[in-house]
């Protein structure tokens, strides 16, 4: 029997949620004898396989176009998506802006910011991806399975991955079940 | 009785009550948000939902009386889905991301809520809708971004304290929680008493001294007394390493439900006196630090002088040190003047009463349904406000409230009737009190004044510090005939938390310090008033045992350092007798002791045995 396949990666967020995922310590050495690991940020790998993926991970909320694709992908890649952390269940501490608008944000960080000097704008490039209201990713692309936390914690994580590992559906509930 | 049953559980209840107290008695749970053990029942958050047999919709617990034959179930399938979506529109309303806010994690009942119910995370898309966060308040932080429109806050100011301070405006999603007509909480009618942070469900209101300084899980809690005045309310202290984080009425307590004022509840943290770390003694005219030993030796020199000696101490002591002071300065030293700083004295009533016969009421439950108040000298806005609270919030219920004060008494705005009184005119005043209520008088406020009492089911007659000084005990025997006339509960409302003690003790001398050689001072915690400074000015020998520095302290011969309120245990009597302790909340720092432990050291190196049955000098 093949392994189930595992592919994470981050939008919107700080890293700390895959942070926490290392954090899970020497017990990582268990969870890859029950998966491959495949696609991460934190690895040679970047995107999940064409092929797709058992369990699809995404730290981060949506803040623009481009973390719009990445969902958009990994939602089409994976059989089960994981939202993991507040960013990406909530929206978190990006979706701060919100109350503000971007426009406003984009002011405040680049032009009237203390430490900007008088030639300060806001960057205009092609290039850029548009940015949006901030959103976790629910309201991009349906998720399977949210892990709240800020970041969850690492217990809360090697949990959920052997379970998803063994083919279930892990349940965060009572001690597990942390919002920040 | 009525029989109903709720989750197949038969159970017999007192006609009038809720189906949520019912379940209550069953220790059946139903999860609530807006519903407070202390508040009328309000029906706002829609949480306590449960399936009534036989009714159309799910019905809310708390408003819902429950009646006879009633089948009850709380924990469908269908009540959970309602639960969880009623979590949903609140979470989704406002700016509910917990890791913004002080009370994550344990400290937020909205919070809890969705964990009970296991929701990871809400379907629908949050409202955007910000709101201005009022941070105008020295103690109090308003954020209606947190805020999930239970009206708790509201409720408390109202039906509790009384204030009417807080009340929303708009509608809908739009609901502000404001002050007064929207006005910065800071500029307000707020009296700072707290009890809507200590309400609030939410982070709507938190307060700043212990925001993000520790969590339910990370405090300990030390229950005991109040020893701000002698009201004796009950307050929970809480600590973290040593370290006050926060004061908190309790609930449960008979006497004052929770509520506190801005004194016992947010003043406390805020002092910021010099702490006295080590024992002085002055040698060359100038103080310095010493070894207890040396400061004791110096307080057995100095006492050693033929002259008049006078020992004073704080009532906010406990009473087994205010009873070991006299035991060792009156019975031992049998110095000239053994008593405490206060200015005026609590009436004792139990021992009035019993002295000349007859039964009046003294407690002050009977403030709380009282409906007619003469308040004579007693402003219970500035002192002993709990107990102004209880008055406060009956006066849209039709509660009358006569002032009568010689000084400026805030009380006064909110009375019915007043009337000022010259200060030494106290006897005369009760005199054409006792005379109008006989053969109703040619004045007509008095009249009034005695027909509002004599007509009132349940009076009370308030006596406070400014009035108690102007009469003698036979006038406050004459005073307590009048009650009892007007069928009136007597409560005599004034002293520190612990002078209704030092009464019984027979410690109230008025403080005359002239032609005394020596003194030696309990200051304890309590800031020393300019009179007494001046007077101890003129002692050629002055001890003092102090928490903080002072001028009192900085003039003294001799000073030792003591503990301060959360440091010490003790027994507290409040003003209506009720005896409470004060439990010990913080470790002192290193070689301070206890206010007993130094009165215990003086008495060892002046070689006097002290008697310290003090239970037995207490009216039981």
């Amino acid at each position: 029997m093949t392994k189930p396949t595992v592919a994470s990666d981050w939008l919107c967020g700080c890293a700390g949620c895959h942070m926490s995922i290392l954090d899970i310590d020497e017990r990582i050495l268990q969870i890859v004898e029950l998966v491959d690991l495949r696609a991460t940020p934190i690895t040679d790998l970047k995107e999940p396989d064409e092929g797709g993926v058992t369990v699809g991970i995404l730290e981060g909320g949506i803040n623009n176009t481009y973390n719009e694709e990445v969902a958009k992908k990994m939602r089409a890649r994976c059989k089960i998506l994981v939202a993991l952390g507040d960013c990406a269940v909530f929206g978190g501490v990006p979706a701060m802006r919100n109350f503000f608008g971007e426009k406003a944000a984009l002011q405040r960080a680049y032009v009237d910011a203390e430490s900007n000097d008088a030639e300060a704008m806001i960057p205009v490039n092609p290039e850029l991806a548009e940015m949006t209201h901030v959103r976790a990713v629910h309201e991009v692309v349906p998720v399977d399975l949210h892990i709240p936390g800020c970041p969850p914690d690492p217990d809360v994580i090697f949990y959920a991955l052997a379970e998803l590992a063994q083919g279930r559906i892990p349940e965060i509930k009572d001690e597990k079940l942390h919002w920040h | 009785m009525i029989k109903l049953t709720i989750d197949g559980k038969t159970i017999e209840v007192n006609e009038g009550t809720t189906v949520l107290q019912a379940a209550e008695n069953a220790d059946i749970y139903i999860p609530t948000l807006c519903h407070h053990p202390q508040l009328t029942p309000y029906g706002g958050c829609r949480m306590c939902m449960v399936e009534i047999e036989g009714a159309r919709t799910l019905q809310p617990s708390c408003t819902l009386p429950a009646s006879d034959g009633m089948v009850i179930r709380t924990n469908t399938e269908k009540i959970i889905a309602a639960r969880k979506f009623v979590l949903t529109l609140i979470f989704s309303e406002r700016n509910h991301f917990c890791m913004y806010c002080p009370v994550s994690d344990g400290d937020c009942e909205l919070q809890n809520r969705a964990y009970d119910e296991d929701m990871t995370h809400w379907d629908l898309q949050p409202n955007w809708l910000p709101f201005e966060v009022d941070a105008s308040h020295p103690f109090i932080v308003l954020d209606n971004n947190r805020c999930i429109l239970c009206r708790r806050c509201v409720r408390a100011c109202d039906d509790l304290v009384g204030n009417y301070t807080l009340g929303f405006e708009e509608r809908g999603a739009n609901s502000l929680l404001v002050a007064d007509y929207n006005v910065p909480l800071g500029e307000s009618t707020c009296i700072s008493c707290g009890t809507c942070v200590q309400i609030c469900p939410t982070g709507a209101l938190i307060d700043r001294q212990s925001a993000y300084q520790g969590k339910e899980t990370e405090v300990d809690h030390h229950l005991g007394v109040c020893v701000e005045c002698s009201v004796g309310c009950q307050r929970d202290v809480l600590t973290r390493d040593n370290r006050l984080v926060r004061i908190e009425g309790d609930w449960d307590a008979p006497l004052n439900n929770g509520l506190l004022c801005e004194k016992g509840r947010f003043l406390p943290l805020e002092d910021d006196r010099l702490r006295i770390l080590t024992p002085m003694v002055r040698k060359n005219d100038q103080l310095k630090a010493a070894t207890w030993d040396e400061a004791l030796n110096a307080i057995a020199d100095g006492l050693s002088n033929s002259g008049k000696l006078a020992a004073l101490a704080s009532s906010r002591l406990p009473a087994e040190d205010l009873s070991l002071f006299k035991s060792l300065f009156k019975d031992g030293l049998g110095a000239d003047l053994v008593t405490t700083l206060d200015e005026s004295f609590p009436l004792p009533m139990d021992k009035v009463k019993s002295k000349i016969g007859i039964s009046i009421e003294y407690g002050l439950d009977n403030l709380k349904d009282t409906d007619s108040v003469l308040c004579l000298g007693a402003d219970l806005l500035s002192d002993h406000q709990v107990a102004g609270f209880f008055v406060k919030r009956q006066l849209l219920g039709g509660t009358k409230l006569i002032v009568v004060d010689s000084h400026k008494n805030a009380l006064a705005d909110f009375a019915s009737q007043t009337q000022s009184l010259e200060a030494g005119n106290e006897i005369k005043f009760l005199e054409s009190l006792i005379s109008a209520f006989e053969n109703s008088s040619e004045d007509p406020d008095l009249n009034q004044m005695v027909n509002s009492i004599k007509e009132a089911q349940k009076p009370c007659i308030v006596v406070g510090a400014s009035f108690a000084k102007g009469i003698d005990e036979t006038t406050f025997q004459s005073l307590i005939e009048i009650a009892e006339k007007f069928g009136a509960a007597l409560i005599s409302i004034q002293g520190k938390a612990n002078s209704y003690a030092s009464a019984e003790l027979g410690l109230t001398q008025l403080i005359n310090l002239k032609d005394y050689q020596s003194a030696l001072v309990l200051l304890s915690d309590e800031e020393p008033t300019q009179k007494l400074a001046k007077s101890l000015e003129q002692i050629p020998f002055v001890v003092i045992q102090a928490t903080y520095s002072s001028q009192v302290t900085a003039n003294a011969d001799v000073v030792l350092p003591v503990t301060m309120w959360a440091e010490q245990s003790g027994t507290y009597v409040n003003l209506d007798g009720r005896r409470q302790k004060a439990v010990k909340a913080l470790d002192a720092p290193d070689g301070i002791l206890t206010s007993f432990e130094a009165l215990q050291k003086i008495a060892d190196v002046l070689n006097i045995e002290t008697d310290i049955d003090w239970e037995a000098e207490l009216v039981k």
